[in-house]
């Protein structure tokens, strides 16, 4: 059974059972795959390795498309943003993802401030996924998924999805609580 | 697996538009006058958008630690997106708005940027 993270003067500490350690490390894995760039067929290898990329398509997985949204209601400028950023976020996303995997494999779980926020942001991104494929568009949607918050009585795959979306939500709460707690009080 | 507390915001995304390429932003060279000084006058607006996913204290967490603002502002700010959709969580010159948009979509919250005024 987790216990959530806690913030101590060793740094933010979680402590976790082999098999939550395993499902986050896949949940941060598959969502790591899922952004990893389309390889592009026809592009320069000068162009791949300096980052530069011709018109890049707004994805067409919702998951995705709610991982690197349109930065502007304006279609050209969040073209053009896209164009610019799109690399350069899909990298610092599986990077974040990548170090919360490894940061995984100690026991406790000791994290500084900015792996924190690293893991945090890996947390976001699990249950931004989950929450596309499990179709929380609505706080109605939300409050179904809210409902299924034990493993044992998962009766299909959607509903084991919904509990592990839970259980990563409530992780995510005790990271932010245990986050909060390193900004000076004001 | 311990109490859950996971108060998410609620949805209101801003509908997605079909996609086309851009001109890249124009050269000091080529600018004109007067679109030179648009550029510098006119304020951007950072807006972020609500959605049923982002937790409370996440997006709170977010505008403290990335923009620095005191708790109050931060919750404020955070309410008015649960509330009315959208909030404007900066302004400034074009190239700041673009940093922040970017560095939001980092920690996953819907943002974008628009002129100020536009809306």
């Amino acid at each position: 059974m987790a216990h959530g993270f806690k913030r101590t003067r060793k740094g933010i500490v979680g402590r976790f059972e082999a098999p939550e350690v395993r499902l986050l490390q896949k949940l941060f894995s598959d969502v790591g795959e899922t952004l990893a760039p389309e390889p592009r067929e026809e592009q320069d290898p000068l162009e791949a390795l300096v980052g530069w990329d011709e018109d890049v398509p707004e994805p067409t997985d919702p998951a995705l498309r709610r991982m690197l949204p349109p930065a502007s209601s304006d279609p050209e400028q969040a073209a053009e943003f896209r164009r610019l950023t799109d690399r350069s976020l899909r990298e610092r996303k599986i990077a974040a993802l990548r170090a919360s995997s490894l940061a995984l494999e100690s026991e406790p779980v000791v994290l500084t401030t900015e792996q924190a926020q690293d893991f945090a942001r890996s947390l976001n991104d699990v249950r931004l996924v989950l929450a596309s494929r499990l179709r929380i568009d609505s706080p109605e949607d939300a409050e179904r998924v809210a409902e299924l918050t034990d493993f044992g009585k998962a009766e299909s795959v959607e509903q084991y999805m919904g509990v592990v979306y839970n259980f990563v939500s409530w992780l995510q709460e005790t990271l932010m609580n245990a986050l909060l707690k390193t900004l000076p009080a004001r | 697996m311990g109490t859950m507390s996971t108060t998410a915001l609620t949805a209101h995304a801003p509908a997605c538009t079909v996609l086309v390429s851009a001109a890249p932003a124009e050269s000091p060279a080529l600018t004109t006058e007067e679109e030179a000084v648009t550029a510098v006058d006119v304020p951007w607006n950072v807006v972020v958008w609500d959605d049923p996913v982002n937790l409370m204290s996440y997006v709170v967490y977010v505008f403290r630690a990335h923009f620095g603002y005191p708790d109050a502002k931060a919750r404020a700010l955070m309410l008015e997106v649960h509330h009315r959709g959208r909030s404007i969580v900066f302004t400034g010159t074009l190239e700041e708005a673009e940093t922040h948009v970017s560095a939001l979509h980092g920690y996953g919250l819907w943002a974008t940027y628009e002129k100020a005024g536009e809306n």
